[in-house]
C-alpha cells in the first residue's frame, strides 16, 4: 500500500510502529499528511494555519532519532493542535480577529512535551472563536465542515480537530473541552475523543475560555491512540498550580482488560425526550454490547441534570467575560484604528475583535457576576455545581462508569445554529457535567443515522480512572464496526 | 453644631519577597521601564499564575505583629476592572477568605482594630509624556506583592490616623513583613472618613481619599475633608459617596469618580489558584522566627532604666535600636549607651543625613567607646571628636585616641608642673580666686587644659588645681 494511501486508515499507533520499523520516514509521513491535508482543507476548513516548513524540519530531526534508535512514541508522527493551545513562533488565533495576528513567545506546556518526543507539529486546527461553540461556525476563519457531509456541522469549539483526524488530514489531534468541545464535535465526526480528569493536563499555554472548567483533550482514530497521545501530556505541571500528577503512569495500563465484572450506569435522564430517537437506539444497543461482554448494566440518577447546562453557561461565561478581559487592544489583541480616549480604543478594538457569540457571552458573564445578580446566578450556578459533583460521586459509590449519548442528535446542517441558539446551547446536556464534576469521559463513536452521519456515545467515570475508561471504549471500538468518512 | 470624625484606614505594604507573588520576576523597586516582566506577569494569553509562599509567610507574619488571627485557609479571587495599568484587566486579591482577621493595634489612646489583611498584587505604572501627548505603561510593579490591612472605623481623629498609620509602618518593619518607605509607595493609606454630631450613634456618608504616601499629607487630607464634610452638614448639603485624590500642592481633596461611575469589580474566585491551606504547626514555626517586637522592646528598655522618651527615640529606627542592643551586650551599661546614642550619635548621623541602616561603626566599637568615655580613658570631649572621626574615617575607638594623643594621663607630675608655670603666669587671677571669685577657676582650668592638651584627666586636672590653689 502506498503511503498516501496508508494515510487515510492508519491509526497513530500503527504509525508509531511503523516509523521505528523503519517502513517509511518520518518526513515522507509528514509530507504525505501536508500534502493530503491542505487539499482536503479546501473542503473541511480544518486548519487555520499549516506548519510546513517546520514540520518537515522536525521531521528531519525524528528521523535521525529514529536513526540512533532513540525514538519515543510520538517520535516522528505528526500531530494538529488546537489553535487555542500556544505554539511558539506559530501563530496561535483562538479563531478570532482578535488574536489573528497573535504568536505567542512560548509553548503551551503540552506542546512542549510533544516537542520533547520529537512529535511533528503538523498545524493549527480550526475551532470556534475562543472555544466558545459547539459548531465551529463561529471562527474568524469560516466554518469547519463536517468530513461525512460537507453540508454539516463539524461539531465545536474543537471541530477543527475533529474534522481533521475523521478527514485522515492528521492522525490524531489535540483539541480543547470545556464543556463537551472535545467529545462532541468527535461524536459529529465519527471519531474518539477524550477528555480527561480536570487538572490531569497543564493549562499552561492553553489560552484560558474557562479555567475552572477547561481542560485539554485528546482526539483520534481509536480509543488507544487518545491514551497514547494523553501518555505524552499528561501529568503535574510545575507551570500550572491547577495540575496534578496522575496516579497512573500509563493510560493504556488496563488497555485488554475489557468489561467483565463492570457495573455500567445508564442514569435515566440522559435519556429523555431531546434524545432523538436515533441516538438513543444506538446508545441502548451500545449497553447491550456491553452487556454480552460481561458488564452489568444498571439505571441510575443524577436528578440535577436538568440544572447543569444553566449552571455550566453561568459559571463558563463568568469566568470567560473576565478571562477575555485582557484583549482590550492596548496590550493584546486587535486595536481599532478609531477612539481618542482609553475608553473608545478599548470599546471600538473589543467591539470590533470579537465575534457575536463571544460578545454574549462577556455580557452574559459580567451579569451573572454583577453586583444585584451575582447570588441570583453566579452563585446558584457554584452551588448547583457542588450538588452535581455530589450526585455524580454517589453514582461512583456504585457503578464503574456510566454510559449516555455524547450529543442529542446527530451533526446538523451548517446556519441552522443561529436560529436556534437556545436549542444549540441545550443540546450540551450531554457533556457539560463531566466538566462541571471535573471527570474524564471518552466519547466514541456507536451508530450512524438514517443519512449516515455517526453518533456517538459517552464513557464517564470517576477521577482518575482513565485507564479503565479507555479500556471500556477501545472494548466497544473492537466490536463496532466504523464507517469511514469518504472524502 | 459640633461633629466627630469617624475614620478608617486601608493600607497597601509591599511585601519584601525576593520575587513578584504570581511569577519568579525580581521585586525590586525601579528598574529600567518593562524589564522585570514576564508572560505570567504581563498576562500574556495562555499563562498563568502560581503562587509564592514567600509572600503567604511575610503575610502571616504582618498578622502576628499586628495581633490577628491567621486563617487556616483563604482563597484567592479576581477583582475585575480595565486600567491601561493592569494588564490581565483583573487583579488578584483576597476577597472572601483573607489569609489574618481579628487584629488590633495600641496607640497612646485606645486600641484600634483591625478587620483583615488579605494578599494582592500590585498594578503597573503610567507614565504621561505631556509633550508628546503619549501615556506610557510600566509592568515592573505589576504582581509585586502587596497585603491591604483594613482597620475597623475605630479612628476619630488625624492624630490618632497618623499614630495608628506609624505604629503599623513601625511593626513591619520590625517585622521584615515591609520595608515602609511611604516617600517610595512601599506603604501607602487610602482614607475613609465620615463625620457626624457629636454622641451620634449613625454613621454620615463617608467618601475615600486615595493613595496618601506621608503621615503629614494622611493628617493634612483628614483635617480637610473634615471640615469639607462639616460644612457641608452645616448648610444642610448631603456628603456624597465618592472616591476623592489628595492634591498636596494645593492641599485640596478633588473628585476621582461618583458613585454613579463606581465600579461593579465582579469579584469572583480565581479559578487558576488553589486555596491556601496553613496548618498551625506552620504557623507556629513563623511565629517563632517573629524578632521582638516594637511593644516588647520598649517594656524592656524601661526595666533596662531608660526614660520612655529615650526608648521611644531608639525603638523608632529598628536598624538604631538593634545597634543599642549590640552595643549594650558588649557593654552592659544601658544608660550610658543610650544617651551617647541620642545625644552624640543621633547628631552625628543627622548632621551625614546617615540613617541607622548604613551605620559604618560596629556596635562593639561604639560599646567600647562609651566605656572608655565612663572608665576615663578619654574625656568626654575626646569621646565626641572620636565619634566624629570613627563615622567619618573609620577605625576603632582605641587607635583613634592612641593616634590623636586623646588617652587621658594619670601622670600628676606633668600637671603640677603645669599648674606651677600657669599660676606664676596669671597673679591676678590667682589673688582673684583667694578673695573668693569662683569664677575665675574656670579660666584656670581652661588655661591648664590648654597646656596639656587632650591626654589631660579634667579630674585630676582639677584636683591638682584645688590643691595648689588652696594651698
Amino acid at each position: 500500500m502506498s503511503l498516501k494511501e496508508l494515510i487515510k486508515t492508519a491509526t497513530l499507533k500503527e504509525l508509531s510502529n511503523r516509523l521505528k520499523n523503519k517502513d517509511f520516514s518520518s518526513v515522507e509521513l509528514t509530507a504525505a499528511y501536508l500534502e493530503r491535508a491542505k487539499e482536503l482543507n479546501q473542503k473541511t476548513n480544518a486548519f487555520i494555519t499549516f506548519n510546513e516548513a517546520e514540520a518537515l524540519k522536525e521531521a528531519k530531526k525524528a528521523d535521525e532519532q529514529i536513526a540512533k534508535g532513540e525514538a519515543q512514541t510520538l517520535t516522528g508522527t505528526p500531530i494538529a493542535v488546537k489553535d487555542n493551545i500556544s505554539t511558539k513562533n506559530l501563530k496561535t488565533t483562538c479563531a478570532s480577529k482578535m488574536l489573528e495576528n497573535n504568536t505567542p513567545i512560548f509553548d503551551a506546556t503540552v506542546v512542549l512535551k510533544l516537542k520533547e518526543q520529537s512529535a511533528v507539529i503538523l498545524g493549527k486546527t480550526n475551532m470556534d472563536e475562543f472555544a466558545m461553540g459547539s459548531t465551529s461556525e463561529t471562527s474568524y476563519f469560516g466554518a469547519v465542515r463536517n468530513p461525512y457531509d460537507l453540508s454539516a456541522v463539524s461539531g465545536g469549539s474543537s471541530g477543527g480537530s475533529a474534522a481533521a483526524v475523521a478527514a485522515a488530514q492528521c492522525p490524531a489531534a489535540l483539541g480543547s473541552d470545556t464543556g463537551g468541545s472535545v467529545r462532541q464535535p468527535a461524536a459529529f465526526c465519527g471519531i474518539t475523543g477524550l477528555k480527561p480528569t480536570y487538572s490531569a493536563v497543564s493549562r499552561y499555554g492553553l489560552i484560558a475560555f474557562a479555567s475552572s472548567l477547561d481542560q485539554i483533550g485528546t482526539m483520534a482514530k481509536t480509543a488507544e491512540d487518545c491514551g497514547i497521545l494523553l501518555n505524552a501530556i499528561m501529568g503535574k505541571d510545575n507551570l500550572d498550580a491547577t495540575s496534578a500528577a496522575t496516579p497512573f503512569s500509563d493510560s493504556l495500563s488496563e488497555i485488554n482488560r475489557g468489561v467483565k465484572g463492570l457495573k455500567i450506569g445508564l442514569p435515566k435522564e440522559f435519556f429523555g425526550d431531546a434524545i432523538s430517537e436515533e441516538v438513543k437506539v444506538a446508545v441502548f444497543k451500545a449497553a447491550e454490547t456491553y452487556k454480552n461482554m460481561g458488564a452489568e448494566i444498571v439505571e441510575v440518577s443524577l436528578p440535577d441534570l436538568k440544572y447543569a447546562v444553566a449552571a455550566y453557561y453561568l459559571i463558563s461565561s463568568a469566568e470567560a467575560a473576565s478571562n477575555l478581559s485582557r484583549f482590550d487592544g492596548i496590550k493584546y489583541g486587535h486595536r481599532s484604528e478609531i477612539g481618542e480616549t482609553y475608553e473608545e480604543v478599548i470599546k471600538n478594538s473589543r467591539s470590533e475583535g470579537f465575534g457575536k457569540e463571544v460578545k454574549r457571552r462577556i455580557m452574559l458573564g459580567n451579569y451573572a457576576l454583577s453586583s444585584g445578580y451575582y447570588d441570583a446566578y453566579y452563585n446558584k450556578a457554584v452551588k448547583i455545581r457542588q450538588k452535581l459533583r455530589f450526585e455524580m460521586d454517589e453514582i461512583f459509590k456504585s457503578c464503574d462508569l456510566i454510559l449516555t449519548p455524547t450529543t442529542p442528535t446527530t451533526a446538523y446542517k451548517l446556519g441552522a445554529g443561529d436560529k436556534t441558539l437556545t436549542k444549540i446551547y441545550s443540546a450540551d446536556i450531554c457533556t457539560v457535567t463531566a466538566n462541571i464534576a471535573g471527570l474524564p469521559a471518552i466519547s466514541t463513536p456507536c451508530g450512524y443515522d438514517a443519512a449516515g452521519l455517526p453518533i456517538g456515545m459517552s464513557l464517564v467515570s470517576k477521577a482518575f480512572a482513565e485507564p479503565s475508561l479507555i479500556a471500556a471504549a477501545n472494548a466497544f471500538e473492537k466490536q463496532f464496526e466504523r464507517r469511514g468518512a469518504v472524502l | 453644631m459640633s461633629y466627630e470624625t469617624v475614620i478608617g484606614l486601608e493600607i497597601h505594604a509591599e511585601l519584601l519577597t525576593l520575587t513578584k507573588v504570581f511569577c519568579g520576576c525580581s521585586a525590586d523597586f525601579g528598574g529600567e521601564e518593562n524589564t522585570r516582566v514576564c508572560p505570567r506577569c504581563s498576562g500574556m494569553p495562555g499563562s498563568l499564575p502560581l503562587f509564592g509562599r514567600g509572600a503567604a509567610e511575610l503575610a502571616i507574619k504582618a498578622g502576628l505583629a499586628l495581633n490577628c488571627k491567621i486563617n487556616n485557609f483563604s482563597a484567592f479571587d479576581r477583582k475585575n476592572y480595565f486600567y491601561p495599568d493592569l494588564p490581565k484587566a483583573y487583579q488578584i486579591t483576597q476577597f472572601n477568605y483573607p489569609i489574618c482577621t481579628d487584629g488590633f493595634v495600641d496607640i497612646c489612646t485606645k486600641k484600634i482594630r483591625i478587620n483583615r489583611i488579605h494578599i494582592e498584587e500590585d498594578a503597573g505604572k503610567l507614565i504621561h509624556d505631556d509633550e508628546l501627548g503619549l501615556s506610557l505603561a510600566d509592568y515592573n510593579r505589576c504582581g509585586i506583592p502587596l497585603i491591604e490591612i483594613v482597620t475597623e472605623p475605630d479612628i476619630r481623629s488625624a492624630e490618632e490616623a497618623k499614630q495608628f498609620t506609624a505604629a503599623v509602618a513601625l511593626a513591619l518593619k520590625y517585622a521584615g513583613v515591609c520595608d515602609a518607605k511611604m516617600e517610595q509607595g512601599s506603604l501607602r493609606c487610602d482614607v475613609n472618613i465620615s463625620v457626624m454630631p457629636k454622641g451620634s450613634k449613625v454613621f454620615g456618608t463617608r467618601t475615600e481619599i486615595k493613595n496618601l504616601n506621608s503621615l503629614r499629607s494622611i493628617g493634612r487630607a483628614i483635617e480637610y475633608e473634615y471640615s469639607r464634610q462639616t460644612e457641608l452638614c452645616e448648610r444642610g448639603e448631603r456628603v456624597i459617596q465618592q472616591t476623592l485624590h489628595w492634591n498636596d500642592a494645593l492641599g485640596v481633596t478633588k473628585a476621582l469618580r461618583s458613585k454613579e461611575e463606581a465600579h461593579d469589580y465582579r469579584y469572583f474566585p480565581e479559578p487558576d489558584i488553589p486555596p491556601l491551606f496553613i496548618t498551625d504547626e506552620e504557623i507556629k514555626a513563623i511565629k517563632n522566627t517573629m524578632p521582638e517586637m516594637p511593644k516588647e522592646k520598649k517594656e524592656r528598655y524601661l526595666k533596662m532604666g531608660l526614660t520612655p522618651a529615650d526608648a521611644d527615640l531608639l525603638i523608632f529606627d529598628k536598624a538604631l535600636a538593634d545597634f543599642y542592643d549590640e552595643a549594650v551586650k558588649c557593654y552592659n551599661n544601658p544608660k550610658s549607651v543610650a544617651s551617647m546614642i541620642i545625644v552624640e550619635l543621633l547628631r552625628r548621623m543627622n548632621d551625614l543625613s546617615l540613617p541607622a541602616a548604613e551605620l559604618k561603626i560596629t556596635p562593639s566599637d561604639f560599646a567600647e567607646l562609651c566605656k572608655m568615655a565612663d572608665d576615663g580613658t578619654v574625656s568626654r570631649g575626646a569621646a565626641k571628636d572620636i565619634l566624629k572621626q570613627m563615622l567619618e574615617v573609620g577605625g576603632s575607638p582605641m587607635e583613634i585616641a592612641e593616634k590623636g594623643g586623646m588617652l587621658m594621663s594619670n601622670d600628676t607630675s606633668a600637671v603640677e608642673a603645669a599648674a606651677d608655670e600657669i599660676l606664676a603666669a596669671n597673679p591676678k587671677a590667682v589673688e582673684e580666686y583667694k578673695a573668693g571669685s569662683a569664677k575665675v577657676f574656670g579660666f584656670l582650668m581652661g588655661q591648664m587644659c590648654r597646656s596639656l592638651g587632650r591626654s589631660a584627666n579634667p579630674a585630676i586636672v582639677k584636683k591638682v588645681l584645688e590643691e595648689k590653689l588652696n594651698s
